[in-house]
């Protein structure tokens, strides 16, 4: 290898001017802020007009001119020494990427930064969401969901009027455990995925035909919708939708470069916990209500044995996307 | 441009060589998500454009490696958009049907001029030996292949599929530049028919394969009552069988994505320099099922040594057989680059390069 006289070494690369792919053997030399090309091509640029890339071990290294000329180093070494003898400095990040132990240190901050985010950040941010979206609008982007299940999974009822008009005004009889219930409308239907309750975002909460035929016990059925009172009182879709769209959105920005189908699976993984969290404390508002009222929370405990037994007969049911029934039954009769 | 002082030489066919290695993306990686994170997405731009830098420069064909140009803002811009319209389609199907139904609408006009946009951007942002890609397709191709062709599957019940995919392959390679030379490729839509129904013949196989040890799983817990199946899950050998179905499930699309790779880069040329693709696929196969079983167990920490692993396997599958010297490709003159390249922002991740 030549050396030139001063302290900056001549590197051996190969220049591209950006009009052909021709390659160039050359040796670039700084000298005076200046960086001089030359050999089978000749060329100075002052230094504060050129690019150099970012170091990395196994890539290589290039110096970019403002035209899209670039030259592409051979001699590593000696460019290394000739950027330290230029008074070049490699970015915080690079420098970061290139050790171990900031790489270890990141890797430790993103494991608390993600833990923190997902257990006390995220619920935080979705109630605050929730608080700050009038229920209203809620509302009224909840429009047409029901239309759509009459469609697909939901046929009229066929509860007589008088059974319906009865559950209702019972219903509508019980005191909210906390102020400010939101309305609400209850609407029957018989339904081709078992006995099922649920709130809409409308304000619709839906009870199957089915349901109230298994219960067989009206301070049961009231529990039921308690709790679903629960998940619009708690403003839970809102939440729930904050909370999943975020999950999905970190997990494709951690797993998204490999498969997107694979982010199906931490997603789904993850939401859970917080699916869990919305029944948890759908129960206790319901068993709070029923309280409230002079109801046994036991008929709701019941409520759960009968819907698991009827879900090993029927396959997916209500209890489907909701928490083991062992451990509701005993948070249920725990909270006496 | 045939340079008069030397002759033209002859160049040897030329393997595409990958430097990078997992442990070194390992490093760029996490600093990179560590930054996405706590500046909520706003330095994923950079770290794309981190992270290309990084691959392109460690990929190496005749002796010269390539350069990633993308400029981050661009990136950024571009991400914005698409996370808001991405956003708005999710939140759509989560509240109701009739915004789902407007939002769909809405990413079909606005797709194809993503894709159009993007495959611009990367192919702008790309260069060899100081010459950089470029993209000549039209918006109005872009309509064509993204939007109205794919519709024919409404009424042929997805037997149009591999037409469409042909192209919109077609369209992408022959409208890509490198400097003034054109690339093309010559697959044909019944090289795309016949590697659609091989690979819908394995897919079939398999599915007899797990539906026969279903159904023996089945007939093993037919004496018990439901509740006993219930309460004993489903038994370990159904729960090994379940998860080996669903790697194997993932592994398809990957797999599918190489053997397209072989099909169009064995077809395909550059002014008149031809390209081969060897990728085996069994090897992929086993590339991709080893890989998944190492990300789920190191839940993601895999996952860069993964992304290398399959990218250089990809990468040095592909041979280049120069026919004359290499020296010889000329720049797009100016004006045109501009018109076709820059200012233009990266919508998604688009991966045309393979």
């Amino acid at each position: 290898m030549n050396r030139d006289d001063s302290a900056a070494p001549a590197v051996a690369a190969r220049y591209f001017d950006g009009r052909t792919s021709r390659l160039h053997r050359v040796t670039l030399t700084v000298a005076d802020g200046v960086a001089q090309v030359s050999g089978e091509a000749e060329r100075s640029a002052p230094l504060a007009g050129l690019r150099v890339s970012e170091r990395a071990r196994h890539a290589a290294r290039k110096v970019t001119f403002d035209d899209g000329a670039w030259l592409e180093i051979d001699d590593r070494a000696a460019f290394d020494r000739l950027l330290a003898a230029t008074g070049h400095r490699d970015s915080h990040v690079v420098r970061t990427q290139q050790s171990w132990r900031g790489v270890l240190l990141a890797l430790a901050v993103t494991v608390v930064v993600l833990a923190a985010a997902y257990l006390y950040l995220l619920p935080a941010a979705a109630s605050w969401v929730a608080a700050a979206l009038p229920v209203e609008a809620e509302r009224q982007l909840g429009q047409g969901v029901l239309e759509f299940l009459d469609k697909k999974i939901l046929a009229p009822t066929r509860l007589p009027v008088a059974r319906q008009q009865q559950l209702q005004q019972q219903f509508a009889a019980m005191i909210a455990p906390e102020a400010d219930a939101p309305t609400w409308t209850l609407v029957f239907r018989s339904s081709c995925i078992g006995p099922n309750a649920f709130a809409l975002p409308s304000g619709d909460i839906v009870m199957t035909d089915q349901l109230v035929d298994l219960l067989k016990d009206d301070q049961a059925v009231m529990g039921v919708l308690a709790h679903e009172l629960g998940h619009l009182h708690r403003r839970h879709l809102t939440r729930r939708m904050v909370q999943s769209s975020a999950v999905a959105a970190i997990t494709w920005v951690v797993f998204g470069d490999i498969s997107s189908l694979l982010t199906a699976l931490p997603t789904v993984a993850l939401d859970m916990k917080y699916s869990r969290d919305a029944e948890y404390e759908a129960d206790d508002y319901a068993v709070a209500m029923l309280r409230r009222n002079g109801i046994n929370p036991e008929h709701m405990a019941q409520s759960f044995i009968k819907l698991a037994k009827a879900s090993g007969d029927h396959g997916p049911s209500y209890l489907a996307s909701h928490p083991a029934t062992d451990e509701r039954i005993a948070r249920i009769r725990a909270a006496r | 441009m045939i340079d008069l002082d030397k002759p033209a030489t002859a160049t040897p066919p030329q393997f595409l060589k990958f430097h990078a290695t997992g442990s070194e993306y390992f490093r760029i990686w996490i600093v990179n998500l560590l930054l996405s994170i706590i500046t909520l997405g706003i330095y994923s731009a950079w770290a794309k454009v981190r992270r290309n830098q990084y691959f392109y420069s460690s990929t190496e064909l005749a002796g010269s490696s390539f350069a990633y140009h993308g400029n981050p803002i661009a990136i950024l811009k571009g991400r914005i958009v698409a996370a808001v319209v991405v956003g708005a389609y999710a939140l759509a199907g989560q509240f109701s049907p009739v915004f789902l139904g407007i939002m769909m609408l809405v990413m079909a006009a606005v797709v194809p001029w993503f894709i159009w946009r993007s495959l611009q951007f990367q192919l702008h942002n790309s260069a060899w030996r100081g010459i950089r890609f470029r993209f000549d397709g039209t918006l109005r191709a872009a309509y064509i292949n993204c939007l109205l062709r794919p519709l024919l599957n409404l009424v042929t019940f997805g037997l149009a599929t591999p037409y469409i995919h042909q192209r919109l392959k077609a369209w992408q390679f022959n409208e890509s530049r490198f400097g003034q030379a054109r690339f093309a490729t010559r697959a044909t839509v019944g090289n795309f028919y016949w590697l659609y129904a091989g690979f819908m013949a394995v897919l079939i196989a398999a599915g007899v394969v797990f539906g026969v040890l279903f159904a023996m799983q089945m007939a093993s817990v037919a004496g018990r009552s439901p509740a006993e199946v219930a309460m004993r899950g489903m038994g370990v050998g159904a729960m090994l069988g379940g998860a080996a179905f669903y790697l194997l499930f993932l592994s398809m699309g990957p797999l599918f994505v190489a053997l397209v790779q072989n099909l169009v880069w064995n077809h395909a040329s550059l002014a008149q320099h031809q390209f081969r693709s060897h990728v085996i696929p069994a090897r992929m196969f086993l590339i991709i099922f080893t890989n998944l079983i190492a990300v789920i167990c190191t839940l993601g920490l895999f996952l860069p040594f993964a992304q290398v692993r399959l990218m250089r396997y990809r990468i040095e599958a592909l041979q280049m057989i120069p026919d004359g010297s290499l020296d010889d490709f000329v720049a797009q003159t100016g004006a045109d680059v501009g018109a076709s390249g820059e200012g233009v922002s990266d919508f998604m991740d688009f991966d045309f390069s393979l």
